[in-house]
């Protein structure tokens, strides 16, 4: 389905509301058109020399202005109505592409940079909304408007009007043609303007680099490339415009009333019956009327282009593949994890992991240890659900995790990450993420048994501090802790954790070290282990290399092995802190 | 309001043939246009009475075509030149502003977010380009086409009629221009509504993998789904008044027939008026209603437009605080570099951020910079790049001030890697290129092997090129550290500076890493900061900074010696690993 016809079908969704508005309109412009009938009847009838009958003209100019009242409300209604169905339409959208995003597998979010996505659900909607709110109806309004002037022309005088009509196809032709040639220029125009833009943001924020390696000149000269290029297809639209759009509406404007004078003029010549004074005055009228609408519709081409691109990207969206959200829970597990014979690859057969098996049981401590693109963050990823294997199965309690819905599986599980993410809002929200059955004595007590007292308590507004840009206002051992906090306030069965590898000060560190113990007590945790300490008191190492696991045990087991994990442990010792 | 068009005048006058024509053919279209509804109002007589004869008709059918080949001509001509000149006048700020964001220095940046600088140079712009074109169309249309039509109403029909005609015209005015402000204020509010909508999205996908893991996605689109009604109210909020403009228009423009009509019958009915000449009238009256309109666009055109040119103009006139001197001197090659007693302060900075540096280093030498986050190690290195005017003390290459060498001189010699690696939306080759646009084939799989880089290039999908940045695929902290190396090490700069920049690649690679740089710029010199210290034990010279200050400063071995911050850090990184 193209996605004209798509749109059309989201409009569907609100018809009761947009049918009413141009329900409003259809009588408006008949309203309007009667207008120019009374006119005419005034002038044949009632304005004569030298004698003029006051009642009869007065109650018609009364009715007149009445209609012209009429007409006024009724375009008011008309607009508010086509206005609501238009945001209305544009919210459903919004709200189906969002709900869809959450539906959206992991990789989607891995793969696109999360400005694209976000100018999917808001500023490509809005430019739909743009199509619904100007575009759609000023092509409805004007599209009903010259069906009204055609019908009293017809009324007025049928030769006349299929004179008139022959305007139809020559606009026709010109709007199909203009709309070929303007998109072209518009689409570079568009994208040019969005890359030189893209270039100055990006110069801002490289000028360090662009002074330091002094590339000011073959930056001018790029920047000037662009704005240059961007500056002729300006110019070539430009000169389509000047050549058509209200030059030439003004042209077929004045073309057509040349018609009219020579038809009413050799009608004159030859007709025995004159025409009245007023017919004349109502066609002149009317033609003025038929022009603008067309005015109107051209006016609205580089919108419809933009707006249908972007209306494609939204439904590219709406179409990739997602999974429900399920909304079903389970009993909390008691966490023994099994990875049975796990391979894993992110595209195609690019193994990260292969033929993993490992048991952790409840309660027990896992580290991972490796170095990077070992496959560690794959098993997190996997343990999750953010992504599923490709080869073998992973089990909890015995229960194949892909044979639950994943929403199901993760409601006992809590994650923190190596980047604590932080949402708006304030401290104490950030550790419930405003579910209800999560109290505000929990929210405390988590944030106490963490340590949080020390570090957060005096703040300013201690837990009720706002929380803004992802928390830049706070320190990163403040923001890790508040996202323990929140793993031990979902009270989860099965804990991931990754680790941060950033500096920390000695006194951060051993208030985090602290709560890291408070937290996996009692819980199934992985570790991603970057701090040979968080790796010396695990249960269990895992150590990986290029996605197989080389060497398991304890710490101490590893080192008498004297394998890899010690080799390693000797030389990252400097390095790891 | 109109000051924006004397600030504006440079341009004006630089282009001021190709207004003059312009605006003078605007004036004539302006007159043209009323002279059609004329010629109608004569031939809807001449019809009535039945006095039209051919030849009559074939003057007036002459006059018709001439009128419409005349005025396509002219509005082509005028409307071309005008808006040329609308575009041209955004293309050659548009210039302006990226060659001043050019020269820019640090403290511009610090003193003026990206995003307002964005809006500079795209809304603002767009806003002053709209004067320059659109703002001179309305305000000739507002002005003389507006008299023009008054003028024909008046002096060719009559002079009362269009008094008593026009009397809802300013009351219309006054109304669309009251309207028109609160419109604004409401558009301003649906806006912010959905910049808010936009920041909520923008939480729930960079926080996606929090949303999922605590199965927030219900909540999610609950909460969206009220932000999105919010959006919706304040879009219809304005669509009320906006919904007013129409139908004001239509009564006003009603009431005005209404007058012509009936006033009309009473000035044909003694004679004053002939038919045609309502005819007339009456079309006239439907060509007022766009000068109207145009008086309420003028002056948001010219409002916005002058708020907006002093922003820009604010911005291009904003001095770079660091300049050449009259008369540099020149230096073939550093041989040594010099901290005399340097202190430096930031110029928004409320303290001193470097104190009493004193060191220097000879050409071949290494130079590790250690200590706490915020003790002034970017900092230190930021002085040799000459990005702020200097401090008290001196900092000298071969003895000479670096404020009396040329920038440019300096900068030659430096190949910098900074601490947030900036790479560009475009190729990786291009990316390393940046450091030498003339490199040879070698010189560049050189460079790339130095940052060992090699690999990592295989798993790319299109290899060198590669698209990176925001149109092309993400690459790692690591792999992003190691094309900015490659992109400083092509240089084969006479100084180095690694600012902190293998934070993000493993001990393995970082050794490497340092010791193909050793290797290969053993007769250049090399400063480099780090949090490990496995990075710099090679050094000649290691300074620890802590509060802009040298605490400690000797050879690896020698500060081991010392007792002091250095042997801390480094006895806790091998405590760390080393006592089990």
């Amino acid at each position: 389905m193209s996605t004209s016809q798509r749109l059309t079908r989201y409009a569907m969704y609100f018809k009761k509301t947009i049918l009413l508005g141009l329900f409003f309109l259809t009588i408006a412009v008949f309203t309007e058109l009667v207008g120019p009938f009374i006119a005419k009847h005034i002038i044949d009838n009632y304005m004569t020399i030298g004698h003029i009958e006051l009642k009869p003209i007065t109650w018609l100019l009364l009715v007149y202005l009445l209609l012209a009242i009429a007409t006024a409300v009724l375009r008011y209604f008309m607009y508010i109505y086509l206005q609501m169905g238009a945001n209305r339409v544009v919210q459903k959208l919004r709200k189906d592409v969002f709900e869809h995003i959450q539906t959206l597998p992991i990789q989607y979010f891995d793969n696109l940079p999360a400005g694209k996505i976000v100018a999917r659900v808001t500023n490509d909607t809005e430019a739909v909304r743009n199509l619904y709110v100007q575009v759609l109806s000023n092509f409805v309004t004007s599209f009903i408007s010259i069906v009204g002037v055609y019908i009293a022309l017809f009324i007025l005088n049928w030769k006349m009007a299929l004179l008139a009509l022959t305007m139809i196809p020559v606009v026709y032709l010109w709007m199909i043609l203009y709309r070929k040639v303007a998109s072209k220029y518009n689409d570079v125009i568009r994208t040019k303007i969005a890359d030189i833009n893209a270039m100055i943001n990006e110069s801002i924020q490289g000028m360090t680099i662009i002074q330091a390696f002094r590339r000011e000149q073959q930056m001018t000269k790029e920047f000037d490339d662009m704005n240059n290029e961007h500056y002729a297809y300006e110019r070539k639209l430009l000169f389509l415009d000047s050549a058509t759009s209200f030059n030439l509406v003004n042209t077929l404007r004045l073309i057509m009333f040349t018609v009219f004078i020579f038809y009413f003029s050799t009608q004159s010549f030859t007709a025995t019956e004159v025409i009245s004074a007023g017919t004349l005055y109502a066609f002149v009228d009317y033609l003025t009327r038929l022009f603008n609408p067309i005015t109107n519709i051209v006016n609205q081409f580089s919108q419809l282009e933009r707006s249908l691109v972007a209306g494609k990207r939204v439904f590219e969206v709406l179409d990739t593949n997602g999974e429900p959200v399920a909304e079903k829970s389970m009993p909390r597990y008691k966490g023994n994890v099994v990875f049975e014979d796990v391979s894993f690859a992110y595209k195609n057969d690019d193994y990260v992991l292969k033929n993993l098996s490992f048991e952790a049981h409840q309660g027990e401590t896992i580290a991972l240890v490796g170095h990077t693109g070992s496959g560690k963050s794959s098993i997190m990823n996997l343990l999750f659900r953010f992504y599923d294997p490709s080869i073998g199965k992973i089990t909890i309690d015995g229960i194949d995790i892909t044979s639950v819905p994943r929403q199901t599986m993760r409601e006992h599980m809590g994650i923190v990450l190596q980047d604590p993410y932080l949402f708006t809002g304030t401290i104490a929200s950030n550790v419930s993420l405003n579910n209800p059955k999560i109290s505000r004595e929990k929210i405390e007590a988590s944030l106490k048994a963490v340590g949080g007292e020390r570090v957060l308590a005096n703040l300013p507004d201690g837990y009720d501090e706002p929380v803004i840009e992802k928390g830049s206002t706070l320190s990163s051992g403040q923001r890790q802790l508040i996202s323990f906090a929140r793993a031990l306030a979902f009270d989860p069965a099965i804990l991931i954790l990754d680790e941060a590898t950033s500096n920390i000060d000695t006194e951060t560190e051993e208030i985090i070290q602290h709560a890291m113990d408070v937290l996996k007590k009692g819980r199934t945790t992985f570790i991603i282990a970057h701090r040979l300490s968080t790796i010396k008191n695990a249960d269990r190492i895992l150590v990986l290399d290029r996605g197989k696991i080389v060497e398991r045990g304890t710490h101490d087991e590893l080192l008498a092995q004297g394998g890899i994990y010690e080799k390693m442990y000797q030389m990252q010792a400097n390095s790891l802190q | 309001m109109f000051d924006v068009l004397s600030k504006l005048s440079w341009f004006f006058k630089k282009y001021w043939k190709q207004y003059t024509i312009a605006v003078v053919l605007l004036m004539i279209a302006s007159g043209l246009e009323v002279v059609p509804p004329y010629l109608l109002g004569s031939i809807i007589d001449l019809l009535t009475a039945g006095e039209m004869t051919p030849a009559l008709l074939t003057k007036y059918i002459l006059i018709f075509v001439c009128i419409i080949i005349g005025g396509y001509t002219l509005n082509f001509v005028w409307q071309f030149r005008l808006f040329e000149g609308a575009i041209n006048l955004e293309k050659i700020l548009r210039r302006k502003l990226m060659q001043h964001f050019l020269r820019m220095t640090p403290t511009f940046y610090e003193k003026n977010r990206t995003g307002d600088l964005m809006a500079r140079a795209t809304n603002d712009l767009n806003a002053v380009s709209m004067t320059a074109g659109f703002g001179i169309m309305t305000l000739i249309d507002s002005t003389i086409y507006m008299g023009f039509i008054i003028f024909a109403m008046g002096y060719m029909i009559s002079w009362k009629l269009t008094f008593f005609a026009m009397l809802p015209v300013p009351i219309m005015a006054i109304l669309i221009q009251y309207l028109g402000k609160i419109v604004h204020e409401r558009y301003m509010k649906a806006q912010d509504a959905f910049g808010e909508l936009n920041d909520s999205v923008l939480e729930s996908v960079a926080g996606v993998r929090v949303v999922r893991a605590y199965v927030q996605e219900k909540k999610d689109e609950a909460n969206f789904a009220e932000m999105s009604e919010i959006v919706y109210e304040k879009n219809m909020h304005t669509a009320k008044i906006n919904a007013l403009f129409g139908p004001i228009t239509k009564v006003g423009t009603g009431i005005s027939y209404v007058v012509a009509l009936g006033y009309g019958a009473h000035l044909v009915a003694i004679e004053a008026m002939t038919v045609g000449q309502l005819v007339t009238f009456n079309v006239y009256l439907g060509l007022a209603v766009w000068p109207i309109f145009a008086i309420g666009e003028l002056i948001n055109v010219m409002q916005q437009g002058n708020a907006s040119l002093d922003r820009v103009q604010e911005t291009l006139n904003y001095e770079a605080d660091v300049r050449n001197i009259a008369n540099p001197q020149t230096i073939a090659t550093p041989n040594a570099i010099g901290f005399d007693d340097l202190t430096f302060q930031y110029p928004l900075s409320q303290v001193k951020n470097l104190q009493r540096i004193s060191l220097s280093l000879k050409k071949g030498q290494t130079l590790g910079i250690v200590g706490k986050t915020g003790a002034g190690k970017t900092t230190f290195l930021r002085q040799l790049l000459r990005e702020y005017p200097s401090g008290e003390g001196q900092l000298s290459i071969d003895g000479v001030d670096i404020a009396a060498q040329t920038k440019e001189q300096l900068l030659d010699w430096i190949g910098y890697v900074p601490q947030d690696h900036v790479l560009f939306s475009r190729t990786i080759r291009e990316n390393i290129l940046f450091g030498k646009e003339d490199a040879t084939q070698s010189e560049l799989h050189q460079a790339i092997r130095s940052a060992y880089f090699e690999k990592d290039l295989k798993i790319l999908p299109m290899g060198l090129e590669t698209l990176v940045g925001e149109k092309g695929v993400s690459l790692s902290g690591g792999q992003k550290q190691r094309v900015s190396i490659a992109r400083a090490l092509i240089k084969d700069p006479e100084i180095l500076m690694l600012d902190d920049s293998l934070s993000a690649v493993d001990a393995k690679t970082e050794a490497r890493i340092i010791e193909n740089i050793r290797r290969e710029r053993q007769d250049k010199t090399t400063i480099i900061t780090t949090h490990r210290l496995s990075g710099i034990q090679h050094a000649d010279l290691i300074i620890v900074l802590d509060e802009g200050q040298i605490v400690e400063q000797g050879t690896h071995e020698q500060l081991l010696s010392q007792q002091g911050w250095y042997k801390e850090q480094f006895d806790r990184q091998q405590l760390e690993g080393g006592a089990s």
